[in-house]
């Protein structure tokens, strides 16, 4: 079963580098977006692994479902085409100034994780869904409530945004 | 190398990666991509340090699940400032919209 459970990380983690390369090197803004849609199955898979289905389940929900789409129709509203701005020819300079961007929480946060080698269990601990929901609406329902709130005020707030005053212009 | 750590490495990659996206990238949405990459990799280290470790599964979980609702609050309101963007600078290029008025 250990040796499945290997496979099964190796798989996913190709998955997640796969789609995270895309998703930052494609030219079409399309193409990055289904780099990062694979990135999204690839984590799903991981919380899988994890003994997280609830997670895993919202994670194919929230993200796949309703972020990717919403992003898809930022790039529709955009109308980017294969030769739009993301095709220009970047300058090394900037390449430098992203691959410090890299390197830098990967030599800190990488060196530090390398260093001090964390113990953990082999097995994830399972935690049923009534677990989940109790702790929603019993020790968090502060944080579950303001979630709402957040949600409820980014909408109106978009809207308000968007909205186009057509006196004005 | 223990499943922790392991976990731990593939969020750190999902984090250098966003933050090279984030960068490298020249239009709004694709920056938006890059960050949607990082909040990623937030959600799985923090459900892998909750359910590898003794600490509180169900805190690790229902915070991974906040985290979602955030992403989706912030590519809502980024959405509509990329719409905004686009009307007035007919680009969504960041380099056009760098600039003070004033």
């Amino acid at each position: 079963m250990e040796l499945l459970a290997r496979i099964a990380f190796a798989f996913y983690l190709l998955i997640i580098a796969v789609g995270a390369v895309m998703a930052v090197g494609a030219k079409n803004l399309v193409r990055a977006l289904v780099g990062l849609i694979l990135t999204l199955f690839g984590v799903a898979g991981m919380y899988f692994l994890m003994a997280a289905p609830l997670v895993a389940l919202m994670q194919l929900l929230i993200y796949v479902g309703a972020v990717a789409v919403l992003i898809f129709i930022a790039i529709m509203l955009v109308r980017t085409g294969p030769e739009g701005e993301e095709a220009k020819r970047k300058s090394p300079r900037q390449f430098l100034y992203a691959f410090l961007g890299l390197a830098a929480p990967a030599i800190v946060l990488g060196g530090t994780l390398i260093k001090n080698p964390l113990d953990s269990g082999l097995v994830p601990a399972e935690v049923s869904v009534q677990l989940l929901g109790k702790g929603l609406l019993g020790p968090y329902t502060l944080a579950f409530e303001l979630i709402s709130v957040v949600l409820l005020v980014a909408m109106a707030g978009a809207v308000l945004i968007a909205f186009e005053r057509r006196e004005s212009r | 190398m223990s499943p922790l750590m392991l976990y731990q490495l593939v969020a750190l990659m999902l984090l250098a990666i966003g933050l090279f996206g984030l960068i490298w990238r020249r239009t709004l949405i694709g920056m938006l991509i890059c960050v949607e990459l990082l909040l990623n990799g937030a959600g799985l280290s923090l459900v892998a340090a909750a359910q590898l470790t003794p600490a509180s599964a169900v805190l690790g979980q229902l915070g991974t699940l906040l985290i979602m609702g955030l992403a989706a609050a912030e590519a809502t309101l980024v959405l509509a400032i990329v719409i905004v963007v686009v009307r007035r600078f007919q680009t969504s290029e960041s380099e056009a919209v760098s600039e003070l008025k004033g």
